[in-house]
């Protein structure tokens, strides 16, 4: 049991790439948390994922033992949290885990609406900032701008903030001492009754869920019996623990104050919601700790195996992950022109990129995902209310009194040249101003409500090209609002191709629709006949192409040196050819699901 | 009894690799070594593989050769004398009939009387000229040592000579080439009134010079190369020319015998780096280095760099892939027969390519139209998946 004053829960809050994730290996080597042989870069994103992409997608926590100039020995716990939009929630459970966060600033890059909204998030936590001044070796360093940003926008005191560099190793003692200094040590109570708050969960195949937590009040030991306030589970904890950089140290009991880890042979991560809390089931707490709420799936799309013989293959696949992800939901769903496959809930649309990547690498799945829509709410002209996230089950027209889509609040920063692209682009998106605010003498964040289905396509690549990389976006669920809606479907050949079909804004219709058919077009190979695609509302046909029928594909010479290898060259056509989809006579490859689901601006 | 024996044995053509010539052409991919020789390279060329046809004519005492063919690089390359001291070891290691077909690849730039009459009297008895174009601005864009008026010299010389059997290779699809361009190449050339034609639209392979400027070349399209082919068959038809394969067109029958063996399931043997041969039930390949043939030869080390038994049900793919790349096409029964699987599901596909005027029916049996020869692969996958699943007559009948 450590003494409630030496130990300091914090996380690390950053833009993308500003450098959080080398900064807390930096932070680990320097505790001699691990060893340097052992030192694998990035420790705490151990899923593969997330090192190539540079973000942390799953929060981790990891404990380490620091002796400050002080002479004294501290606990430090570090709860690494998601810095994506998407996991919002996740971060704001992460972050009532903590009573401080180290605010990593890129020293060229400055601040960023993503930086702005997590540290909004850490600061209405009550969470106390550590503003860092990172790649401050870096050629276009500007620590001094930076700092005077991070007080004029943020409101912290950063005069005298560390300046460091995360990847050399610079500074990095300054960093643990200000922890030690400025972060507050926990309070609690160790004789309440347990109030344990779940900041994540992940399946592991021996142990069952191991729950991460942060122990509020009372103490937590292995044998007792909790409950989960929240979806009201009762489970007999197995083993309690802190996280170690390479693995788990089980000990003897958890004290409010103290970050670790419980498990309890439990089956599934549903029962361990994030944000729920974990108290004793005999001796339980009044309430539960604030915050909590359950997670609704923003954004829905189908998902496929490429060869329909793999369903069975993807199914258990989602099985295993929904172990992992409470907050992905699937249900099957059918299709005549895919066949057999999934309708699954999202976040957003990186945790829906995110899902279908580790399907394809971690399972080995070939998949078809059909473009992302979100949840519409319709009114009936009987009165009846539905929520449709399946275009398939969009009502027939006559039929629908009111359609509502969903609203966000959006804010967007970016330097202020960038300001007449960004309203261009917001514009075009059926986005209305609100506000626009200088932060400093150059950069403008501005404020937006917008339909969410205008995001979820390619909006933020369509931002980052507008603002050669310097905007950022944020965005919160706002409301439902009336909307002018439209199904809009697509033809091979003169069959509806119902996969491709999906909802939209009615305004857009037609040019979304020309733009359809010509990606179609362009990724559907010439056959040995013309095939018409078209796109088309309620049986009336708004846009159309022509796929020209194959005029050339031969091997000219074929003599007896050639023999096995044109051999070997029309295997590998044939089976390119079974890799493809047949919607009545036509192939379709895959790839051309995915460029209907690209589409470019401009 | 002794033309009983004789009638007994297996036919056989035999290839001869000759990895040589001038220089490497931009769009070539076969293996030679271009103007890069060792110093008596080519003799120990010459020593391996007549060393190496002394082995394998051990081999096939029950076959009769009645086509030989000297592909390359360019034969021509070497000299006369090197050439005959091949056929010779030939001769001296098979029974080689004596009607055989015996060829030899050519550049115009390569050939000279001397040789020619040489080559006439040892008994090569088809000459293959590789002219590709009348332009010579494009001959020269190529890498092609020659102009267009040594090609024509050169076929007047192999007419002086006293061959009878001529063939010209062209090539369409060239950089910045016209259909009119094409047009008038064919026509020009078919003036020379040789035997036999082979045309090839041009296919830029990967590892060729010209695959690395191919985006600045300024090729005609597949668009542009389809007319190009339907226009070829059209003019050389008239020029009386009739197609027997893909590319290839004779006159008076005169179709290469020697070539027909690759798209009729026929034997053959393969000498020399990168020839391949399907012989005694097996396909295999050379590996395309001159050394190690050497060495492999001369040690008794191993040369190939691919073999591989073919069970029936491969043969039968490659009855479909080869067979209809000629005029003669494919027939029913033959395909039952051979292979004991059904028929019609083939028959199925094939009905719809001739309603798509793709394919042709003459009662008996079955080929592709020049339109289906131009969409040929994309009709074997469908003919190769439909053969795939079909449960062979043997099992059935039980």
């Amino acid at each position: 049991m450590t003494e409630l004053s030496k130990i300091r829960n914090f996380s690390i809050v950053a833009h993308i790439d500003h450098g959080k994730s080398t900064l807390a290996d930096r932070l680990l080597e320097e505790c001699k948390a691990i060893d340097h042989r052992e030192m694998e870069n990035q420790i705490l994103d151990n899923m593969d994922l997330e090192r190539e992409r540079g973000i942390t997608i799953k929060a981790r926590a990891v404990r380490m033992k620091y002796t400050a100039d002080d002479g004294e020995t501290y606990d430090l716990n570090l709860i690494d949290t998601p810095g994506h939009v998407d996991f919002n929630y996740e971060v704001s459970r992460s972050l009532a885990a903590c009573e401080g966060a180290v605010l990593v600033v890129d020293a060229s890059q400055g601040v960023e609406a993503q930086t702005l909204a997590n540290t909004y998030l850490a600061i209405d936590a009550g969470l106390e900032v550590v503003p860092v001044i990172n790649k401050i070796d870096l050629p276009a360093a500007r620590p001094a701008e930076v700092k005077a940003e991070i007080e004029d926008i943020i409101g912290v005191p950063a005069e005298d903030s560390p300046e460091i560099s995360a990847k050399n190793g610079i500074n990095i003692h300054a960093v643990l001492e200000r922890i030690v200094s400025d972060v507050p040590a926990p309070k609690g109570d160790r004789s309440a009754p347990l109030q344990a708050l779940i900041f994540d969960s992940q399946y592991d195949s021996y142990r069952g869920v191991i729950v991460y937590l942060r122990v509020k009040e009372g103490v937590l030991r292995p044998g007792m019996d909790v409950k989960m306030m929240a979806t009201g589970a009762v489970y007999k904890v197995v083993e309690v623990g802190s996280m170690q950089p390479l693995g788990l140290q089980p000990m003897e009991e958890l004290g409010a104050g103290e970050v670790g880890y419980l498990t309890a042979s439990i089956k599934t991560v549903s029962d361990t919601r994030v944000g729920d809390t974990v108290t004793d089931a005999s001796n339980p707490a009044k309430e539960a700790l604030p915050g909590y709420r359950t997670v609704q799936p923003m954004v829905y799309s189908g998902v496929y195996p490429a060869d329909g013989s793999k369903y069975q293959d993807l199914r258990d696949a989602l099985e295993k992950l929904k172990l992992n992800d409470a907050s992905m939901t699937y249900e099957p769903e059918s299709s005549i022109a895919l066949g057999f496959g999934f309708r699954c809930g999202f976040l957003g649309l990186l945790h829906m990129e995110i899902i279908q990547e580790r399907l394809e690498r971690e399972y080995n799945l070939d998949l078809i995902t059909t473009a992302p829509n979100v949840v519409y709410r319709i009114t009936k002209t009987d009165g009846q209310v539905i929520m449709v996230d399946n275009p398939l089950n969009y009502p027939d027209p006559a039929e629908i009194q009111l359609a509502e889509e969903p609203y966000v609040k959006a804010s967007l920063m970016a330097p202020q040249e960038y300001v007449g692209n960004i309203m261009d682009l917001c514009t075009a998106r059926r986005g209305e101003f609100k506000d626009m605010v200088y932060l400093d003498a150059t950069r403008v964040e501005l404020h937006y409500e917008m339909p969410l289905n205008e995001i979820i396509y390619d909006f933020f690549d369509a931002l980052k090209s507008r603002t050669r990389g310097y905007g950022s976006l944020d965005y919160e669920m706002d409301e439902y609002r009336p909307s002018k809606l439209v199904k809009l479907d697509i033809l091979l050949n003169g069959d509806i191709v119902d996969a491709l079909s999906f909802i939209l804004f009615a305004d857009n219709a037609y040019p979304r629709a020309r733009k359809i058919c010509e990606k179609l077009k362009d990724n559907i190979p010439r056959q040995m006949f013309e095939i018409p695609v078209q796109a088309a509302i309620g049986g009336k046909v708004i846009a159309r192409e022509t796929i020209k029928a194959l005029r050339k594909d031969v091997l000219a010479k074929c003599y007896g040196g050639d023999i096995t290898r044109k051999k070997k060259l029309l295997e590998k056509q044939k089976e390119g050819k079974k890799r493809m989809r047949t919607f009545g006579t036509v192939a379709v490859p895959s790839e051309a699901f995915m460029a209907v689901l690209k589409l470019d601006e401009d | 009894m002794l033309m009983l024996e004789k009638n007994q044995k297996t036919p056989l053509g035999i290839y001869v690799h000759i990895p040589f010539c001038r220089s490497k052409c931009e769009y070539c991919d076969f293996y030679s070594l271009g103007g890069s020789k060792e110093k008596g390279l080519t003799e120990d060329y010459l020593e391996a593989v007549c060393l190496h046809m002394k082995e394998a004519g051990a081999l096939a005492p029950n076959y009769l050769v009645d086509t030989v063919y000297f592909g390359g690089g360019t034969p021509t390359y070497l000299g006369p004398e090197d050439l005959v001291q091949i056929l010779n070891a030939i001769r001296r290691r098979f029974t080689v009939s004596n009607d055989a077909e015996i060829t030899f690849e050519a550049n115009p730039d390569s050939v000279n009387e001397k040789m020619l009459k040489r080559l006439k009297a040892e008994g090569f008895n088809r000459i293959s000229l590789g002219v590709q174009t009348d332009d010579d601005q494009l001959l020269r864009k190529l890498g092609r040592p020659h102009s267009y008026r040594q090609a024509v010299q050169a076929v007047e010389l192999a007419r002086n000579v006293g061959f009878r059997n001529i063939s010209l290779d062209l090539i369409y699809g060239l950089p910045g080439q016209t259909l009119t361009d094409w047009e008038r190449t064919l026509t020009h050339v078919a003036e020379l009134q040789p035997e036999h034609m082979s045309c090839y639209g041009l296919k830029v392979e990967e590892g060729t010079p010209l695959w690395n400027y191919k985006e600045a070349a300024n090729l005609p399209d597949d668009d542009a190369q389809a007319d190009m082919y339907l226009s070829t068959v059209r003019i050389l038809k008239e020029q009386g020319y009739a197609q027997y394969e893909i590319s290839n067109f004779a006159r008076r029958g005169l179709r290469s015998r020697h070539n027909l063996k690759y798209w009729t399931g026929q034997e053959y043997l393969g000498f020399g780096p990168a020839a391949s041969s399907d012989f005694a039930g097996k396909h295999f390949t050379i590996a395309p280095d001159i050394h190690s043939y050497i060495k492999g030869v001369k040690e008794g080390g191993p040369v190939l760099s691919e073999c591989q038994e073919v069970p029936v049900r491969e043969r039968a793919g490659e009855y479909l892939m080869f067979r209809l790349r000629t005029s003669e096409g494919i027939e029913a029964e033959e395909y039952m027969k051979q292979f004991l699987l059904p028929f019609a599901p083939l028959e199925a596909l094939l009905q719809n390519y001739r309603a798509k005027d793709l394919a042709a029916f003459d009662g008996t049996r079955w080929r592709l139209t020049p339109r289906g020869f131009l969409v040929s692969n994309a009709i074997l996958v469908e003919l190769l998946d439909a053969q795939e699943h079909s449960t062979p007559l043997a099992k059935r009948r039980k």
